[in-house]
């Protein structure tokens, strides 16, 4: 899974978001490292749509635009949460490397 | 309101297909508009006039309508095609594999290293053509088609691709060694044809190969290996050991005789139409019997000097004729319409 869909799949876990909602918590949840532009979220979505992973939750009417929210599926949470804990597994792994390679520089 | 920044965005999303922007086009808009418009009534009508998308935001249009185009997924027809193409050069990969496979298993049983076969009959010695090349070289690309087919079942594309690039090229070397070594003199038609059909048209048609293309049944493409070696390349390897090699076809009437066989054995559900995927299975049964068929034309060039062997040509290509005329009604209607092929995303998105 791309670093981009993972923060897609992030932003919708505690409920559907519009395109433009997504982009705003993702800068958020990345402390403003990832940036999505729309066309590169249209490209995630499309393909997390494809992969069944995201679906459309409803459209709202905002300023004479319809804003299309979409939603995690059930896959795409369980998805969501495997590659969370394979994330976290990593950073376990790198961070106890991390530790044993200061450890010998310091000792 | 936001009339001028929303045609410039409008304009810059017109470099995306036309099924694309049907299903996305208005939700990127919107996007795009809430990511520029503010609420104050006075800021938004100085940004709609004076703002366009920026230079980044055109790439990422750019860089979405390039994939598209270039992936064919999503539209019905283009993944038939991609997927028609990319059975068609499994099947291709699959031949030249088992091929692959004979040539190790010929050479380790000639070189005594199944120890408990009988010394390989001297028909059966494997042999490799001279030129600017050692035999190893040869024996490599041989063998290097059997990774090329299973790194292509087992999705490592880019590595199947390097591959069969490199594997093409000692023949490419050969044939222009040969070409311009003899003055233009020898020339022969049946191994140009070879190349350009049976090495350089499977490793530019891997391009239809990308991490987006569904392989269904990897398992069963990795069977048909040495269900394809038995089936066929034993029996042959039998004859030849048996001293009745003259009942044997070249490879390039074995070539037709098997893409002959796979649209008879195709046809029941190509009648049907019952089978998933069924059209996008005759399409690509027709995308190898034209490879087969074009390089048994082509190689009949090189039989002229005897009418036996061109009436046998001429056979070999009514038979495939004869055989590719089951599926091709089936083919026609799957490359005119659309295929049986997954929705690029639920059908409740098509609003």
């Amino acid at each position: 899974m791309t670093g981009q869909a993972f923060f897609v799949l992030t932003a919708l876990a505690d409920g559907p978001r519009h395109g433009y909602g997504i982009v705003g918590e993702v800068a958020e949840l990345s402390g403003g490292r990832v940036k999505l532009k729309i066309g590169s979220l249209y490209g995630v979505l499309e393909r997390l749509a494809g992969e069944g992973l995201i679906e459309p939750d409803r459209e709202e009417a905002h300023d004479g635009r319809l804003r299309r929210y979409y939603r995690l599926t059930r896959d795409g949470r369980g998805a969501l949460a495997e590659e969370a804990e394979l994330r976290a597994a990593t950073a376990r792994v790198v961070r106890a490397r991390l530790r044993v390679a200061g450890t010998e520089a310091t000792g | 309101m936001s009339g001028n920044l929303e045609r410039r965005y409008r304009r810059v999303l017109r470099l995306l297909p036309g099924w694309y922007r049907e299903q996305w086009e208005e939700d990127m808009v919107a996007a795009f508009l809430d990511s520029w418009l503010t609420g104050d009534p006075q800021a938004d009508e100085y940004i709609t006039k004076a703002a366009g998308p920026s230079w980044a935001e055109v790439a990422s249009v750019a860089a979405l309508a390039a994939r598209l185009y270039l992936s064919g997924a999503g539209a019905p027809r283009r993944f038939a095609w991609g997927q028609a193409i990319r059975w068609a050069v499994l099947a291709v990969t699959l031949v030249e594999a088992a091929r692959g496979l004979d040539a190790l298993l010929l050479t380790s049983w000639s070189r005594h290293l199944l120890g408990w076969l009988p010394a390989a009959p001297a028909s059966l010695v494997v042999s490799v053509p001279g030129g600017p090349w050692p035999p190893a070289v040869w024996y490599l690309v041989s063998y290097a088609w059997v990774v090329v087919f299973v790194t292509l079942v087992l999705r490592y594309y880019r590595t199947a691709q390097v591959i069969a690039a490199l594997a093409i090229v000692p023949d490419l070397v050969q044939l222009l060694v040969g070409q311009f070594g003899a003055r233009f003199l020898s020339a022969p038609v049946g191994p140009w044809a070879f190349w350009a059909l049976l090495d350089l048209a499977p490793v530019l048609a891997m391009t239809a190969f990308h991490r987006n293309a569904p392989l269904a049944a990897p398992g069963r493409w990795l069977l048909a290996l040495p269900a394809t070696y038995v089936l066929v390349y034993l029996p042959l390897v039998a004859l030849q050991a048996t001293g009745n090699s003259s009942w044997l076809p070249d490879f390039s009437g074995l070539y037709c005789l098997l893409a002959a066989m796979a649209c008879v054995a195709h046809a029941p559900r190509a009648w049907s139409r019952q089978a998933a995927g069924s059209g996008v299975w005759s399409l690509a049964l027709v995308l190898l019997a034209a490879d087969a068929g074009a390089y048994r034309i082509f190689s009949i060039a090189d039989y002229l000097h005897d009418p036996h062997l061109i009436t046998v040509c001429l056979a070999e290509l009514f038979i495939l004729l004869a055989a590719v005329a089951l599926v091709a009604p089936d083919a026609a209607r799957t490359a005119r319409t659309a295929a049986p092929a997954p929705p690029p995303y639920p059908d409740t998105m098509a609003a």
